[in-house]
């Protein structure tokens, strides 16, 4: 850790990515209001939501032009996913584009059908969080939708194909979780072979850890709107709640880690795009940091809503379920702090 | 977005090296040894030293004894600065923001030698704000001011009033009416600290640092001195304020620390930094290195999380996260050292500088001055999350306990 390293500390978005917030949250407002989240329940997946999305060219923005994408960096797709998390889509708008992307890297001739397919939303795919081992079966995000998964098998990238996406199991997310027995998937595809496998695999993870990162913000913001409105309106005692401290500071408390964790989330986004190899522990900490504002933020946003707030039939319920189900898809925090404290100590030599 | 390394061209390049050149003869081990010792937040060499090249406030004008530094100049110093020691830089960012009032309201001929001998570090200001009773609300402020013609008595006393004792002025806060609703009966006054009936005690926190508690007894003080209309001391003190709040502060060039408590963080990164080339120099009872146990692994990498939090987090906002995070990361990153953890630097056995000792020491102060977390939290809750103002007795209090009719 270089601390007087003369380095710019700007987080101003540029204008186009600006404009990419403001689509895609005018975007999710309009096609997904909570009943569409509800009703999409318990599998988390709506085909209608999804064309839409595709048409937005979201599966698209994110791959390099020369396999028929425009490009974008991890930023904008952060911002989108910033949007996406806010609306809790029931989408697998991260799984799919950070497959996509990895697969595209890759850039093997035999991959060429089933990008297309992932460019125009038709072949969803997904991303095996765990090396894969012969013999045992993994828990994957997306995998109840996905008709692909890239998994990492020894030292090899693996393009696993299926007819039939498995059966989603229910969970806490309401995300589209399925258990993926690799050694019966009908099709595999070595998609790249020892360093450059690890480097591909590596790199989906990490830009995985961003977006999850981005769409625990906007979630535990949705959150705490809804309960600075609850409170603005609920009296005891003759006084409004959200005047009294024991409310109102830990109310704060959360928009103060929401507005660090999109900065942490925004810059790790930048690192990746511009300079991946200075800061590579910074996806980390954006996905620690971000789990960590999520379940506060939630559970907080829940609580303040009092009995009302454990109720199903409140929104909020919506988001404390997710903050969990979704932050775990990307790993215990605790490994991750590990990982980053190695390279704090490696960075000490 | 940006941030990426700024390439400095041959000039700025030549101005970074003088800098750093300039300050290692500068910051002898004498002076960090008596900033030690003393906790001063000033050191009268390296004042004077900076002022005499104009760096002490390079952003001001040449012509106000500055540099006519741009913002990557300043930002330059500024870590060059850090690279150094930023305690004994505490009283020229207590100065600089009555510098501002002074430069604002006092008539010129009286501003200009004052703005000057701050410029050449010749003299340095404190923050006459807090008082005994009452810490963050300063507009409670009783200190009384009395005018009687051209001149002013001031009877009372002042607490926190950090670096009193180094100053030559004291920017305070004074009551000129009583019967007025608090925040209107509030006058201010650059006091010359060694006007007869002022009387500087030292207060010791174990932060190291020392502050002050003064005392007023019939103080005179003429009408040159005071600084805005009479009662009409809050205007006065909002600019500083907001400044000290950081609120409308413009960042897009990136050169500036988008939080309030980065420096809270680099106090933290020390630490952060001594444990782990502690822990990669130190074998464990089980004789394997501290560097591959899983607790120091996890929870270096939990404090690096959170001194992320501290300088990503912008604002008022940044200096309650910094805080938060210096408290509790000092603690648990103390806890690993074990009992020499504990050992300040120069004792034996201590480890690395004491930063970790120090870290721990030092964050309890955070909390507090410059306004306490729960001052910025109403700060938070209000303009950022639009909550409603609480209405407590005291917030608009008269103080003489009765309304003017």
């Amino acid at each position: 850790m270089d601390l007087h390293e003369l380095r710019r500390q700007d987080y101003t978005l540029e204008e186009i990515s600006q404009e990419v917030l403001v689509a895609f949250g005018d975007f999710f407002r309009d096609q997904c209001p909570t009943s569409v989240v509800r009703a999409s329940e318990p599998l988390g997946f709506d085909q209608n939501l999804w064309d839409r999305l595709v048409e937005m060219g979201t599966t698209t923005m994110g791959l390099p032009e020369s396999a028929g994408g425009d490009g974008a960096g991890v930023i904008e797709l952060a911002l989108v996913a910033e949007e996406f998390g806010r609306a809790v889509a029931p989408v697998p708008y991260i799984e799919h584009v950070v497959t996509s992307r990895a697969l595209a890297a890759a850039a093997t001739p035999a991959l060429d059908q089933v990008l297309a397919g992932a460019a125009d939303g038709s072949h969803i795919v997904a991303l095996a969080s765990y090396p894969i081992q012969p013999g045992s079966k993994q828990l994957v995000p997306a995998g109840a939708v996905a008709k692909s998964v890239l998994g990492l098998a020894g030292d090899d990238l693996i393009l696993y194909t299926v007819e039939q996406s498995p059966a989603l199991v229910r969970n806490q997310g309401h995300t589209p979780l399925a258990w993926w027995d690799f050694d019966s998937a009908g099709s595999r595809i070595v998609v790249a072979t020892g360093a450059n496998a690890h480097a591909i695999f590596k790199r989906a993870h990490d830009e995985r850890m961003v977006l999850m990162a981005s769409a625990l913000v906007g979630m535990t913001e949705s959150a705490l709107a809804l309960t600075v409105e609850f409170t603005k309106t609920r009296e005891t005692m003759g006084v409004l709640i959200s005047t009294l401290q024991g409310v109102a500071f830990p109310l704060t408390d959360i928009a103060t880690n929401i507005a660090g964790a999109r900065n942490i989330a925004r810059k790790a986004a930048w690192f990746l795009d511009n300079e991946p190899d200075q800061r590579p522990e910074l996806p980390a900490i954006a996905m620690v940091y971000s789990a960590q504002t999520a379940t506060h933020g939630t559970t907080n946003a829940a609580h303040f809503q009092g009995g009302l707030g454990f109720t199903l039939e409140a929104d909020v319920s919506l988001y404390f379920l997710r903050s969990k189900g979704w932050s775990a898809l990307a790993g215990d925090p605790s490994a991750h702090l590990v990982d980053i404290g190695d390279h704090v100590l490696a960075s000490a030599k | 977005m940006d941030f990426a390394l700024i390439d400095l061209d041959e000039e700025h390049r030549a101005l970074q090296l003088e800098i750093r050149e300039y300050l290692t003869e500068l910051f002898t081990p004498d002076v960090f040894a008596q900033e030690h010792e003393f906790g001063d937040g000033f050191n009268k060499k390296v004042y004077e030293g900076l002022g005499a090249r104009g760096w002490l406030y390079p952003e001001l004008p040449a012509t106000q004894g500055g540099a006519d530094f741009t913002p990557l100049q300043q930002r330059i110093m500024d870590l060059e600065l850090d690279r150094q020691d930023a305690r004994i830089m505490m009283m020229r960012g207590t100065s600089s923001l009555p510098m501002s009032a002074v430069r604002k309201y006092m008539p010129s001929d009286m501003a200009e030698p004052i703005l000057k001998a701050c410029a050449q570090g010749q003299a340095v200001m404190c923050l006459g704000y807090s008082e005994p009773d009452g810490g963050s609300d300063i507009a409670n402020a009783k200190v009384r001011a009395v005018q009687d013609g051209d001149m002013w008595t001031i009877n009372g006393s002042k607490m926190w009033t950090t670096g009193a004792h180094v100053s030559t002025y004291t920017f305070l806060v004074t009551r000129t009416d009583p019967d007025a609703p608090k925040h209107k009966g509030i006058t201010m006054f650059l006091v010359p600290l060694d006007t007869p009936g002022v009387t500087i005690q030292g207060i010791r926190t174990f932060s190291g640092e020392r502050t002050n508690i003064v005392y007023y007894e019939d103080v005179q003080i003429h009408d040159r001195y005071r600084i805005g209309g009479v009662n009409d001391g809050w205007s006065v003190l909002h600019g500083p304020l907001d400044a000290e709040h950081s609120i409308g502060v413009d960042m897009s060039d990136g050169l500036t620390d988008l939080s309030i408590g980065a420096g809270f963080c680099k106090v933290l990164a020390g630490s952060i930094v001594e444990v782990a080339e502690w822990a990669n120099k130190t074998t464990g009872p089980d004789g394997r290195s501290m560097a591959e146990d899983t607790r120091v692994r996890e929870r270096l990498g939990a404090a690096l999380v959170e001194y992320e939090a501290g300088i990503n987090t912008p604002g008022p906002m940044g200096r309650v996260r910094a805080s938060d995070a210096l408290v509790k990361q000092s603690a648990i990153l103390q806890d690993l050292l074990g009992p020499a953890g504990l050992l300040p630097m120069d004792e034996e056995g201590s480890i690395g500088n004491g930063d970790t000792e120090y870290a721990h020491r030092f964050a309890q102060g955070t909390g507090t001055y410059g306004g306490t977390v729960e001052v910025f939290r109403t700060i938070i809750a209000q303009h950022v999350l639009g909550l409603p103002k609480a209405s407590y007795p005291g917030s608009k209090v008269f103080l003489a306990g009765k309304k003017k009719s």
